[in-house]
């Protein structure tokens, strides 16, 4: 069957099997970006935008959200043009071997985009699925809080 | 990682009545999706076809004849981020909802699918128990409406060969009404070793109208009604939330198996029975 979606701003129509995971058919098609790890949907790292809600692709079913608009992390940012929150976590030393990067910044992208104020304890519980096993997330919760500062500042 | 191989074809059903249709027509190999978490996270290779219920309309939450109808492919999230649990239960139902599993998850699993899956350690199954929520189904021609501990006393997994959840209904309870929740895990996305919910109605401090219900004990969810007998009509103090904790411990019906022994499950619900009253003294 044919699925088609808005991918980063760009119409895109795949062919698909009905029972295929949304992640394997956004790598097939290159959006290697997108991290695939437990395929059970508790690590995260497969995370992007659906319709505007983070979700786990390895536990979603391409069928299901035919149509829908996905943001992957390279829509929120590029390395030449990248996202205050991108650059954030470069400057916090939030990234370390950056596997579960794309993940945890989609899932704080979500968060300030409904919530531009958060408390810590909303920052902590808009990445409780992104694990990571490098920075023991004391950076990567640094770097949201100093990438809302930035977004405030304008800059 | 192809997990369902099997299904060669999916339907987007327009209206319920079309949905259960459908499941009826198709036969023993069809399942409706919910958020698809259980589908996908643990496939079952006989599955040939798939039911989505995107068009369906099904995602909600209103007031509706003094009660909170919430459609079945309403998400956790969605339930907690709602305008309508800001105040239910003094916020409480709110708090637990945000503190199940992980936003990942929150933002996939559905009421529809927890309820169907029923898993022996599901909170939401545990809450709406605690919560004495309705289940609405629809089987292609009426819908029907069953208190959820009728429901699962009932052979729901056959019915729900033939029809959809709908919705859920939540009683708006007034003020004089209590509810607490705990759940306990080792990890954020790890599933609950035990959960434990109560709700009270306590007038000048006299326990009434109690629910008490124990899941991931660990087999499914039930009500603790020695439990509930023992609370009917006490006066709400430290002293009794002691007792209480106590009596849980001694009584609770819980096993051990690979994750967590008997004695530490029964410990913990003690503990938590505890904290629940003594919670409910500070509000
Ligand atoms: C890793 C992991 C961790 C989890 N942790 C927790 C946790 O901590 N707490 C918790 O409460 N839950 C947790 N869950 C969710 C668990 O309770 C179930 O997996 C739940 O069923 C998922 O809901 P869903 O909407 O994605 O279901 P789906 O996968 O969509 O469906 C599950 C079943 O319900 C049926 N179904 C779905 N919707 C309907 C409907 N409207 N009418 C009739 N049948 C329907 C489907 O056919 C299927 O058989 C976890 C799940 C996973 C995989
Ligand atoms: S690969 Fe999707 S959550 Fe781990
Ligand atoms: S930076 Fe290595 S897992 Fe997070």
């Amino acid at each position: 069957m044919k699925v088609h979606y808005k991918i980063n701003g760009e119409e895109k129509e795949f062919d698909i099997q009905p029972g295929e995971l949304l992640l394997d058919v956004l790598r097939r098609n290159n959006y290697t970006e997108i991290k695939g790890n437990c395929y059970l949907g508790t690590c995260g790292a497969c995370a992007v935008l659906i319709n505007e809600v983070a979700k786990a692709t390895c536990t979603t079913l391409a069928a299901q959200v035919n149509n829908a608009e996905i943001i992957t992390i390279k829509g929120i940012g590029t390395i030449s043009e990248p996202h205050l929150l991108q650059k954030a976590f470069v400057e916090k030393g939030a990234v370390q071997c950056g596997f579960c990067t794309p993940g945890t910044i989609i899932s704080a992208y979500a968060l300030l985009k409904n919530n531009p104020d958060p408390t810590e304890e909303d920052i902590k519980r808009s990445i409780d699925g992104n694990l990571c096993r490098c920075t023991g997330y004391v950076q990567q919760i640094e770097a949201i809080k100093f990438a809302i500062k930035l977004l405030k500042g304008g800059k | 990682m192809l997990k369902l191989k099997e299904v060669g074809q999916c339907f987007y059903p327009n209206t319920i009545e079309e949905a259960a249709k459908l499941l009826k027509e198709s036969g023993e190999d069809t399942r409706i999706v919910g958020g698809g978490l259980h589908l996908t996270a643990f496939p079952n290779p006989a599955i040939k076809t798939l039911i989505f219920l995107n068009n369906l309309k099904l995602n909600y939450i209103k007031e509706i004849d003094g009660k909170i109808s919430i459609g079945a492919t309403t998400t956790i999230s969605e339930l907690a981020n709602s305008a309508e649990m800001n105040g239910y239960l003094k916020g409480n139902v709110k708090k637990l909802l945000q503190s199940i599993a992980s936003e990942l998850l929150r933002n996939q699993i559905t009421m529809g699918g927890s309820v169907a899956q029923r898993e022996p350690y599901s909170d939401i199954v545990t809450m709406l128990l605690t919560l004495r929520a309705d289940i609405v189904i629809h089987d292609g021609e009426k819908e029907i409406k069953t208190p959820i501990s009728d429901f699962y006393k009932s052979n729901f997994r056959a019915t729900l060969k033939k029809s959809v959840i709908k919705e859920v209904l939540l009683e708006k309870f007034d003020s004089t009404y209590k509810f607490g929740m705990k759940r306990f895990t080792r990890n954020a996305t790890d599933i609950p070793l035990l959960n434990f919910g109560i709700l009270a109605q306590v007038n000048e401090d006299t326990i009434k109208n109690v629910s008490i219900v124990v899941g991931a004990r660990p087999g499914p969810a039930e009500r603790f009604a020695q439990a509930e007998e023992f609370l009917k009509n006490k006066t709400l103090s430290k002293e009794l939330a002691e007792e209480f904790g106590k009596f849980v411990e001694e009584n609770v019906d819980v096993a051990g198996d690979i994750r967590v022994g008997k004695e530490y499950r029964a410990h913990i619900a003690g503990i938590f029975a505890k904290r629940i009253l003594n919670e409910f003294m500070e509000e």
